[in-house]
């Protein structure tokens, strides 16, 4: 069946401002497409020799990529590769410094991310874009918002313009839900929506999975197959080589800002020589050494924690020199359980001991200085880094307090020694202990936001989705330190949607499903035995698949696919 | 301080402004040589710069005080008041005056911090509440019989310098210390770099929310207790004029509006490009309300590029993103 991608859509509606109706470039025939070979598909997308140079960086050099119609092409490398660099000069966001950009096979220059759209290219970034606020609906429609008369949001027109889209893409979400209540991953199916409601026939898509689940992204992986076989070229980034191969077609790998592999089969890719080209040698597996045993003396426990933001009688201990992993869904209320820990988020009912006595924590500075419990955040931008600020700000933060002379004075070089030995420690890499945050990879700024509770000096430490969009040699340093950590008798609880991590690191697995934890499971490290129990435990509590939970949409109000 | 240091700082730019200006005007206009005339500029100075400094350690947490010509206004009524009407010792009397302006400045924070409002309309409110009761208290009606030794500090001299710039260097030095090299001050920072992250670290936020307020309040207080002894008069209508310099020298100085980031070489070299800019118009006979043209371009201009860097600084995020974040809607 020969598929067309766009809907008929109302010449009011997919118009451009003067009234044209857009010239919608046309994709080839699925099947066709698919029959003929790599090298007979068109080429739609082509960049050759691009450059682009960031004060003290040079973040892509003398790149060329080609991308074919009907192929899912991934782009790899590890933190700070360029490869959102590329996506960026791509979709018009940066200018490159040298280069050309071939689209549709003719030359162009992007001087906005307007012009780019324009041109079919459409992106859905690493960072939500949409407006909380406002329907699933009005964010796709948000450039184009349909008027009755000339001042008047003809709602019903956005509705129904949007939820063909949706419709048309499988996406089983109302077009009238307020973003604010979908979860993560139905977020990111609207973002995919409005990307390819743009007529657009290249869509780029930077770690689209970086905050949602394996089975959320299964859903995401359907979508885009079915878009492939449409004739869409999709370029698609992710530090999780297991989705490169089940994914994708084509991969292209990056390193310090050059090509290293161009445009090769995934077929006839192995794992280890993604990840030789990536890192520039072969990968070292870690393996994690055995730690002491503690005395498994009870530092933090939960009982019954009821919140306003979610958890709904949450269950939890973690022992001394022990690794609980709290293994969910985004939205399970995994973050919100460690906010009221540390008493951010308010407790509605149960009780917090520590050390097995009933605590009280108001506030995070109570969490750190009587009970020394810290919470690393999964934000590492928003809420855990001040990132115009320094190196050394940023990890002696938690401790002026102890550094403090005579009237509150704390010379500089106190703050450096305290420092110093942390940064070394962690292997910050960083040009100086007064560079700014916000300058370093995002490998390194994890580093940071973790180094200030060592220094803290914390006894329970809750790391929230501690390498998410972290590249695989840093993800392996991260997991080093926090099985160190525990060697050295802290309790860490880690939260992770990752479950290789959670069942690499954790001794023992909390699965936490609807507020609630559905399930607790002792470690034995097998990878497949674990995850069929973790999700074992999902599944009976009825939310293997948070999408369109409640907003169905009735069946006969969708026209089949294809057919609109 | 290393010549590397001084050429990378943000405020060198100011620095050669400053003394090109103060060098092009003495070359060329024969009055801006005249004593009296340094005695001026420096004179106004003295005072606008303590006023920048209030609005200083406020941007510090990324808040703001619009309040602060109406604090002044009532500090300067409290304390002539004292001075006056009860005769009460000149030290005791600033001392209450200041102690008023920290009352102030604590209303402001603990208003701010009980009801969730930003800081810019609980200021704007608390303006009219201060002002209104300075009016209310003395009908509009100047103290004018302050005792005689504090007009006189207040007018003393040694050559072109006022004796009331002493007063105003030590504050500078003394706060420069007090946000440079104390917890209390890296941790104001640490608040406005990062409020969410500063409390998540565990700082204090209530108290140093209070703390950067009291702090404003105070430096209103002396800013305003200095002026009511350059003019021999405690007038009510102190402060009037004093939103625009409070906020032309921490932003030209190269302060960030979203907080973090405040420099204290910087205001006081903004602060002097400006009074240098409005002498230099006054001595070529320009019309004064160009003057206040000139200040209201000139933080057009400051606020330009540091909008710009913001943006930059953002590149990873969309034109949309970067809307929401201004607007305040959740992305």
């Amino acid at each position: 069946m020969t598929t067309e991608i766009r809907p008929s859509v109302t010449p009011a509606l997919a118009a451009s401002p003067d009234g044209a109706p857009a010239e919608a470039p046309t994709a080839p025939a699925g099947d066709a497409a698919r029959a003929l070979g790599h090298e007979a598909r068109p080429v739609v997308l082509e960049t050759r020799g691009v450059r682009k140079q960031f004060p003290g960086v040079l973040a892509v050099d003398d790149v060329s990529i080609q991308l074919r119609a009907g192929e899912i092409h991934a782009l790899v490398g590890e933190n700070g590769a360029g490869k959102t660099t590329l996506i960026k000069i791509i979709t018009g966001n940066h200018h490159p410094d040298a280069g050309q950009l071939i689209v549709n096979g003719r030359d162009v220059v992007f001087s906005s991310a307007r012009d780019a759209l324009a041109a079919g290219i459409a992106v859905v970034h690493q960072e939500r874009n949409l407006v909380s606020r406002f329907t699933g609906g009005e964010n796709i429609m948000l450039e184009r918002i349909p008027s009755r008369g000339r001042f008047f949001v003809d709602t019903k027109a956005l509705n129904a313009e949007a939820q063909r889209w949706l419709d048309r893409l499988q996406i089983n979400v109302a077009a009238n839900v307020p973003v604010s209540q979908l979860s993560v991953a139905q977020m990111q199916l609207i973002e995919v929506a409005r990307a390819l409601s743009h007529q657009s026939n290249i869509l780029l898509l930077d770690e689209p999975t970086a905050s949602i689940t394996p089975t959320e992204a299964a859903i995401l992986f359907d979508l885009l197959r079915r878009l492939r076989d449409e004739g869409v070229a999709i370029v698609f980034v992710s530090h999780k080589l297991e989705e490169i191969f089940s994914l994708c077609n084509r991969v292209t790998v990056l390193r310090d800002g050059r090509v290293v592999g161009h445009d090769q089969d995934v077929a006839g890719m192995t794992r280890d020589r993604l990840v030789t080209q990536m890192i520039g040698r072969s990968e070292t597996v870690t393996v994690l050494p055995d730690r002491p045993d503690h005395d498994h003396e009870e530092l933090l426990s939960v009982h019954g924690l009821v919140n306003e933001t979610g958890a709904e009688g949450v269950d939890l201990a973690v022992h001394k020199g022990e690794i609980l992993g709290l293994y969910g869904l985004v939205g399970a209320g995994r973050s919100e359980v460690a906010k009221s820990i540390i008493g951010v988020d308010r407790m509605i009912a149960g009780e917090i001991r520590v050390g097995g006595i009933p605590a009280k924590i108001r506030n995070p500075r109570e969490a750190l200085q009587r009970y020394g419990i810290g919470y690393v955040s999964e934000n590492r931008k928003e809420e855990g880094l001040i990132l115009i600020h320094s190196v050394a700000a940023n990890v002696s933060v938690t401790i002026w307090r102890r550094l403090e002379r005579l009237l509150g004075w704390i010379p500089v070089r106190a703050v450096n020694d305290a420092v110093r030995p942390y940064v070394e420690r962690l292997d910050i890499r960083t040009p100086s202990l007064a560079t700014s945050v916000g300058t370093l990879s995002g490998g390194n700024q994890q580093k940071v936001s973790v180094a200030k509770w060592l220094a803290a000096k914390a006894r329970v430490l809750i790391v929230d989705e501690p390498t998410a969009g972290i590249d695989v040699r840093t993800k392996g340093y991260l997991h080093e330190l926090i099985w160190e950590l525990a060697a050295q008798g802290l309790g860490v609880i880690v939260i992770s949607s990752d479950m290789p991590e959670v069942v690499k690191l954790a001794d023992r697995i909390a699965v936490m499903s609807r507020g609630k934890v559905a399930g607790e499971l002792q470690n034995t490290r097998d990878y497949a035995e674990m995850s069929e129990r973790i999700m074992a435990f999902i599944h009976t509590n009825g939310v293997a698949n948070s999408f369109g939970v409640g907003k169905h949409v009735p069946s006969e109000d969708r026209p089949a696919a294809g057919a609109a | 301080m290393t010549l590397r240091t001084l050429v990378r700082s943000d405020w060198l730019g100011l620095l050669v402004a400053v003394v090109g200006l103060s060098a092009g005007l003495a070359v060329s206009v024969r009055q801006f040589n005249t004593e009296i005339n340094q005695y001026v500029v420096l004179l106004n100075l003295s005072v606008t710069l303590i006023v920048a400094f209030a609005q200083m350690v406020v941007l510090a947490i990324g808040h703001m005080n619009l309040a602060i010509g109406a604090m002044g206004g009532l500090v300067a009524v409290i304390t002539g008041g004292l001075m006056e009407r009860w005769g009460v010792p000149i030290p005791l009397a600033m001392a209450i005056g200041v102690a008023s302006g920290a009352l102030m400045g604590l209303v402001n924070a603990v208003v701010t911090l009980r009801t969730g409002i930003n800081p810019f309309i609980v200021t704007l409110a608390t303006a009219s509440v201060y002002s209104g009761i300075n009016l209310g208290i003395t009908g509009a009606i100047p103290f004018y019989n302050l005792p005689a030794e504090f007009v006189a500090f207040g007018q003393a001299r040694t050559g072109p310098i006022p004796h009331l710039l002493v007063w105003t260097v030590v504050t500078g030095l003394a706060l420069a210390v007090i946000l440079r090299t104390t917890v209390f001050g890296r941790q104001l920072f640490a608040l406005g770099g990062n409020p969410r992250a500063a409390e998540l670290s565990g700082l204090p936020v209530t108290r140093l929310v209070i703390g950067a307020h009291i702090l404003s309040g105070i430096l209103v207080a002396v800013a305003a207790i200095l002026l009511m002894a350059r003019f021999g008069s405690g007038q009510p209508t102190i402060g009037q004029n004093w939103l625009m310099p409070s906020f032309a020298g921490p932003i030209l100085g190269g302060a960030a509006l979203e907080g973090g980031s405040v420099s204290i070489i910087g205001t006081a070299l903004a602060s002097g490009l400006v009074a240098l800019l409005e002498n230099s118009l006054v001595l070529v006979q320009a019309d004064p309300f160009w003057v206040e043209f000139l200040l209201g371009a000139l933080i057009l201009g400051a606020i330009g590029p540091s909008r710009f860097r913001t943006l930059y600084r953002g590149r990873g995020r969309s034109r949309l993103a970067t809307l929401q974040a201004t607007r305040g809607l959740q992305p």
